[in-house]
């Protein structure tokens, strides 16, 4: 499969807004070095409304609500990029190997990834963030695997697919092994499904990552915008909701839609079925 | 495949398993997960080993599961010690206020969703579709809490249309219906939200399987038989539509209750999700345990149902694997 990916994003406006989007996160992630205030230093000027100094405003103990809005893109993309990574690979494994795994270890592959889907994972990861301190890695670490289900089962529908091409069948009637198969034949010829599962797994991470801490279960180290919404709702009746609510909201808004119109822009490339609204009928 | 039900055995497996684990994964002591550090300091160290001895603490791993499994099975979920009563009496007192609220969205988002999915399928492409399709598409890219929040300061904090928390006006002392009334009113938002962040998939879905439904030849014949567009769109092509929308209902019952958890700490509503933020604030480990297992048995028994349904009304279903 080759697919022009550049192209699919570029020519659609969808994908114009969901890249410029994404964009626009990454950007104001790595400018949070640059900003004069630091978002864990406390000030005398608590609930300030914005102005020239504190762009928007300061927080209930004077914190500046800009650095942290900053410093809370960093958290979320991070998260969603270790966290999509790691979720991704598990799924490649998982999917991949039911398949090559022989018609055993895909039984019980496929038991196991229904499960996982039928159980309601963030459930489980917020009762788990209550018992264990979650730091970075471990909070990504549990993301993955509660996450992994939904990518297996559509690596192993692709696999299925793959497994009956002739390449892959001449390397298998030259003795390749499965590791060979795995990461030379299968690999790349998946990476465009892969892609989008790590687009929808990076998504998951910053929804889950936002809601522990909105829930206050999260790092209480990290700045994070689950954790600003967390603290600002508690003060929902005074004016400050304008400037201390609604920016960590909308930015968190923002970036899950980034992916989700890139995720919408990239899925049709993979399945000619969904491609059919373009051109079929009337 | 006959059908999964051993997934719903593993996933059964997996969830009391971990259910079991979690105290154990505390660093330091399980008593304290059990019973909170507050009541261990107070403890003498003969009351600390009863209580070791009541937990099975002192016996191997494998022994401690059967003792837990015991507990379990006569429905012994502990003391949560904030509410300081049984943590199955606790989550009777907040049940109630879910199951109104989330039986209400799942009947509100399933009616609208597929009434909406027949409508915009049967316009494809007209201004009314590609707007919901937007519209929905947006709501979709939320998060329930951000939505809740976004209601809750317009219609609440700037319109003063809705109250903005809690299931009934405190001391009111309202009766009949003025105090269904108000139960309605203290409802209306948080239902909005969750009404709106559950209809999306089932939208898209009935939307899709419509447009497919209407490139099919007895639609066509329906039409040339002369048969009103009501009836088409309804009878015929609507009703086949909605096939494959059952076998999403599993599916949703999990996004929903999560979804519930997160719209009532919006609203401060008094049900499971207000119960479990107050049981991971105060680290009230029984009740968190108790809530885990409620919330994940009830979704895999949700699922487990509607699959047994879906193969029920359609058995191509239980091959479709």
């Amino acid at each position: 499969m080759h697919i022009n990916y550049w192209g699919a994003v570029k020519g659609s406006t969808v994908g114009r807004v969901g890249g410029g989007l994404l964009l626009a996160a990454l950007a104001a992630g790595a400018a949070a070095p640059l900003w004069p205030h630091a978002p864990e230093a406390f000030s005398q000027a608590v609930l300030q409304p914005p102005s020239a100094a504190h762009w928007l405003g300061t927080n209930d103990v004077g914190q500046d609500v800009m650095a942290q809005l900053l410093h809370g893109a960093r958290r979320s993309l991070a998260v969603a990029l270790a966290a999509g990574c790691l979720t991704t690979a598990l799924s490649f494994l998982t999917g991949a190997g039911a398949v090559l795994g022989g018609r055993r270890v895909d039984a019980m592959l496929m038991r196991l990834t229904d499960a996982m889907l039928a159980v309601p994972t963030i459930v489980i990861v917020i009762v788990l963030a209550a018992y264990v301190p979650l730091r970075f890695a471990g909070l990504v670490l549990v993301i993955a695997l509660t996450g992994w289900a939904a990518g297996a089962r559509i690596v192993r529908a692709q696999v299925l697919i793959l497994r009956e091409k002739a390449h892959v069948l001449a390397a298998r009637t030259f003795g390749a092994s499965t590791r060979h198969l795995l990461f030379r034949h299968l690999l790349p010829d998946i990476a465009p499904v892969l892609l989008v599962s790590f687009i929808q797994s990076a998504r998951r991470a910053v929804l889950l990552e936002a809601g522990l801490a909105f829930l206050g279960v999260g790092d209480p180290t990290a700045v994070s915008w689950g954790m600003m919404l967390q603290q600002a709702l508690q003060f929902y009746y005074t004016p400050a909701w304008s400037w201390w609510l609604l920016p960590p909201g909308i930015a968190l808004a923002l970036t899950l839609l980034s992916f989700l119109l890139l995720g919408s822009v990239l899925e049709p490339l993979l399945d000619p079925r969904l491609r059919r609204d373009e051109h079929a009928g009337d | 495949m006959p059908s999964r039900w051993p997934s719903y055995l593993v996933a059964l497996v997996l969830i009391v398993a971990v259910n079991f684990a979690l105290p154990r994964l505390m660093p330091g002591d399980p008593l304290q997960a059990i019973y909170g550090g507050e009541m261990l300091v107070e403890m003498t160290p003969e009351a600390y080993a009863a209580l070791e001895r009541r937990y099975g603490l002192d016996r191997p791993l494998a022994e401690q599961f059967l003792f837990y499994l015991g507990r379990l099975a006569r429905g012994d979920l502990g003391q949560s010690y904030y509410y300081g009563c049984p943590v199955p009496e606790v989550i009777g007192g907040a049940l109630p206020w879910t199951l109104l609220l989330a039986g209400s969205a799942f009947l509100l988002s399933s009616l609208l969703g597929m009434w909406l999915g027949i409508e915009s399928g049967w316009r494809r492409d007209k201004a009314g579709d590609r707007g919901l399709l937007w519209l929905l598409g947006l709501v979709n890219g939320l998060p329930d809490f951000f939505l809740g929040i976004l209601f809750l300061l317009l219609f609440g904090v700037l319109l003063h249309w809705f109250p903005l928390s809690g299931a009934l006006t405190p001391y009111a002392g309202y009766t009949g219906w003025a105090l269904a009334l108000d139960a309605a009113r203290h409802l209306a938002l948080p239902l909005a939200v969750l009404t709106l962040t559950n209809l999306t998939d089932l939208f898209l879905l009935t939307r899709g399987s419509m447009v497919t439904v209407l490139g099919e030849r007895y639609v066509l014949t329906a039409r040339a038989k002369g048969l009103t567009d009501r009836v088409v769109r309804y009878r015929h092509a609507g009703r086949a539509a909605l096939g494959p929308v059952t076998a999403r209902l599993g599916v949703r019952v999990g996004r929903l209750v999560t979804g519930a958890v997160f719209v009532e700490v919006v609203f401060a509503y008094p049900g499971i999700g207000g119960l479990l933020q107050d049981a991971l604030a105060m680290r009230d480990y029984p009740l968190l345990q108790g809530l885990f297992l409620l919330i994940t048995v009830s979704v895999l028994a949700a699922n487990a149902l509607a699959d047994y349904a879906l193969v029920r009304v359609d058995p191509r279903a239980g091959h479709a694997y």
